[in-house]
């Protein structure tokens, strides 16, 4: 029998924690709970959790911290609960190596979601099979011998930059992409700034692959954080 | 700007210009005058008048004109007025001495009071300019210090958005976490899902947690309200003559659950007069005071609460705990609404799950009473101490056998 995953949930606020426990515990995950960041870290290296969810604001080692110290240790996926207008927060955590986040007050099959996700996204990058040369996504296919990109059996063709900024969405699916974290990824560390750049991009990639690019299907937007590759299919 | 400038300009010359006109206009009326009525009129009469011109030229229109206005009266005077009459001799040496002394006199004093007027001028210029600077000066400061009460109080108003926010997502963030829980739940029951998803003691948790976040809105909310009241200073007090004892018993067995991992001691002095006080609204403040020191102490340690009599017409009430304390700097802000201190001397976010405002209720409640309230470390210097006062009432004493309700 497969052993459970393991999610340890680190929030100051008992009733919070009290709920999760109970929520994540029903759907066949162990879990475990931390008042603050550095019990959080204490749990962690004795458990070795297979996810972190973690709360922000908290006292003594604060959830960006425990983003960044976890990060020094780590990859495991990492969850951040964050309110509305706590944006900047949010996107500095994500920039830490917070791999998603779900936002307050939220329900747990929202929640549920991204464990399920964030651990599915673990596995494979974890997974000894040899590197795929084909990437696929719904009906979009990336051949990486011959770089060609196809959509629903059609070929489009992409310059360099659109290519690996499709690439690296392919690479995350699910995951929360910060702008800076794109920019960072595909153009260097002197764009990390020129977010407006970006948009462009993603803009005539939108145009090339999705059937609507007003609504887009695959590359979806995070208002003021980033962008998320959904690799889901419909 | 430049034709604003020849404006100005020609405005002066034309003002100049009337200047010589009045000068030898009115030296020539004067002369006539004191022609026709003066006969043999004194030579120094004459002189006399004419520089009372000069005078009153200069004040009226400077220099130049008062030069021309002594100039012509020169003329005029040895004209009219010296031996012989009619013509530009003069006869006697001593009338070249009134001659040549009333032409120096006549320029110098103009000049001198052209000088006069042109300070005075100047003087009033410059004064203008000073209230004027004065008067800009007074307005910019106004509206500095507008802007700054404007951005002061907005920023006020945005951190008690957030602490209010903050404090109603909290626990609305965890009723909603336990109703999808429970909706999980049902749906895998209807489903004939087996095991289902929650046991029965999952599933009271989550009825429990719902409760209680309930019940915690409905405080916040509450404590939102009286602080208004308290605010808008529309505290109603009932006033009866209570025992002390009664309102900190009454405070104890709310607080029970709250403190029931610290070990409470009540120390009352004995013979405590009763007081003229709202007992409900008292034993709030003790309740208040109990439920941070619960909080703010760890499990296991003494909370202390007194009642002594202070001097004639006082009872000072404390209660003390052996937490950390609050450092000093901060002993006030504790009582401002909202304010959370983690103790560690830094204003914290972080959930503590008071609201945020007891300290501030207490505070208004104790006010109202025309009591005081402060904090003090604790007697061993360690912990926080907790110390107001109460009137004992009114300068009436108590009698015990027509207990005075209202």
């Amino acid at each position: 029998m497969e052993c459970k995953p393991r999610i340890l949930v680190v929030d100051d606020e008992p009733q919070l924690t009290r709920v999760l426990r109970t929520g994540l515990s029903s759907h066949g995950y162990e879990v475990r709970v931390a008042a603050d960041g550095l019990s959080a870290l204490e749990t962690f290296g004795d458990w070795h959790p297979d996810l972190v969810v973690t709360d922000l604001a908290m006292p003594n080692v604060d959830g960006l911290e425990l983003c960044r110290r976890l990060r020094e240790i780590s990859t495991v996926p990492i969850l951040v609960l964050s309110a509305r207008g706590e944006e900047k927060t949010k996107v500095e955590a994500l920039d830490l190596g917070a791999d998603d986040y779900v936002t307050k007050p939220f329900g747990i099959d929202e929640l549920l979601a991204r464990v399920r996700a964030g651990l599915r996204r673990a596995k494979t990058e974890s997974s000894t099979e040899p590197p795929q040369t084909i990437l696929k996504a719904g009906e979009l296919l990336i051949d990486l011998e011959t770089r060609l990109v196809t959509v629903r059996e059609r070929e489009v063709r992409l310059t360099p930059k659109e290519f690996d900024l499709l690439l690296h969405f392919m690479r995350n699916p699910g995951k929360v992409l910060t702008h800076r974290a794109l920019l960072a990824a595909v153009w260097g560390g002197d764009y990390v700034e020129q977010n407006e750049y970006l948009r462009v991009f993603v803009g005539q990639l939108r145009k090339k692959i999705e059937t609507d690019p007003a609504s887009p299907r695959y590359i979806l937007t995070e208002p003021w954080v980033g962008y998320r590759f959904n690799s889901d299919e419909r | 700007m430049w034709a604003y400038n020849l404006l100005v300009w020609k405005a002066a010359v034309r003002k100049q210009i009337l200047g010589y006109i009045v000068a030898v206009i009115v030296i020539a009326a004067a002369t006539a005058v004191l022609r026709v009525f003066g006969g043999h009129i004194n030579p120094t009469t004459v002189a006399l008048a004419f520089l009372l011109i000069v005078l009153f030229v200069a004040a009226a229109w400077g220099s130049k004109p008062a030069v021309l206005a002594a100039l012509v009266g020169g003329v005029c005077f040895n004209l009219f007025f010296l031996p012989p009459v009619g013509t530009f001799h003069i006869a006697e040496p001593e009338n070249w001495i009134a001659f040549l002394s009333f032409l120096v006199t006549a320029i110098t004093a103009g000049q001198l009071s052209a000088r006069a007027r042109r300070r005075a001028e100047e003087a009033t210029a410059a004064r203008r300019e000073i209230e004027l600077l004065f008067r800009e000066l007074q307005e910019s400061f106004e509206q500095a210090s507008q802007a700054k009460a404007l951005k002061q109080s907005e920023r006020l108003k945005s951190a008690l958005l957030d602490a209010v926010t903050h404090d109603l997502r909290t626990p609305l963030t965890s009723i909603k976490a336990s109703i999808t829980t429970l909706l999980d739940d049902q749906r895998s029951i209807r489903n004939g899902q087996s095991p289902t998803l929650l046991d029965d003691v999952g599933r009271q948790e989550m009825l429990e947690v719902i409760d209680e976040e309930a019940d915690r809105l409905d405080r916040f909310i509450g404590g939102m309200m009286e602080l208004a009241r308290i605010e808008a200073g529309e505290m109603h007090l009932r006033r009866s003559w209570g025992s002390i004892e009664e309102i900190v018993s009454a405070a104890l067995s709310r607080a029970s659950s709250l403190t029931k991992s610290h070990r409470v001691e009540v120390e009352l002095e004995d013979d405590l007069p009763a007081a003229r006080v709202d007992e409900r609204a008292v034993s709030e403040v003790v309740y208040s005071l109990l439920d941070n020191a619960a909080k703010y102490s760890p499990a296991g340690t003494v909370i202390r609460i007194t009642a002594t009599r202070a001097g004639a017409e006082e009872i000072q009430m404390s209660v003390e705990d052996e937490g950390k304390g609050i450092n000093v700097e901060l002993r006030e802000r504790v009582f401002d609404r909202f304010f959370r201190s983690a103790r560690d001397g830094d204003v914290s976010t972080s959930r503590l799950s008071g609201t945020g405002m007891g300290l501030a209720i207490a505070k208004g409640i104790v006010e109202a009473h025309d009591g005081k309230i402060r904090i003090e470390s604790g007697q061993t210097g360690k912990g926080t101490r907790v110390v107001f006062t109460l009137p004992i009432g009114d300068g009436e004493t108590p009698s015990p056998s027509s207990p005075e309700k209202d």
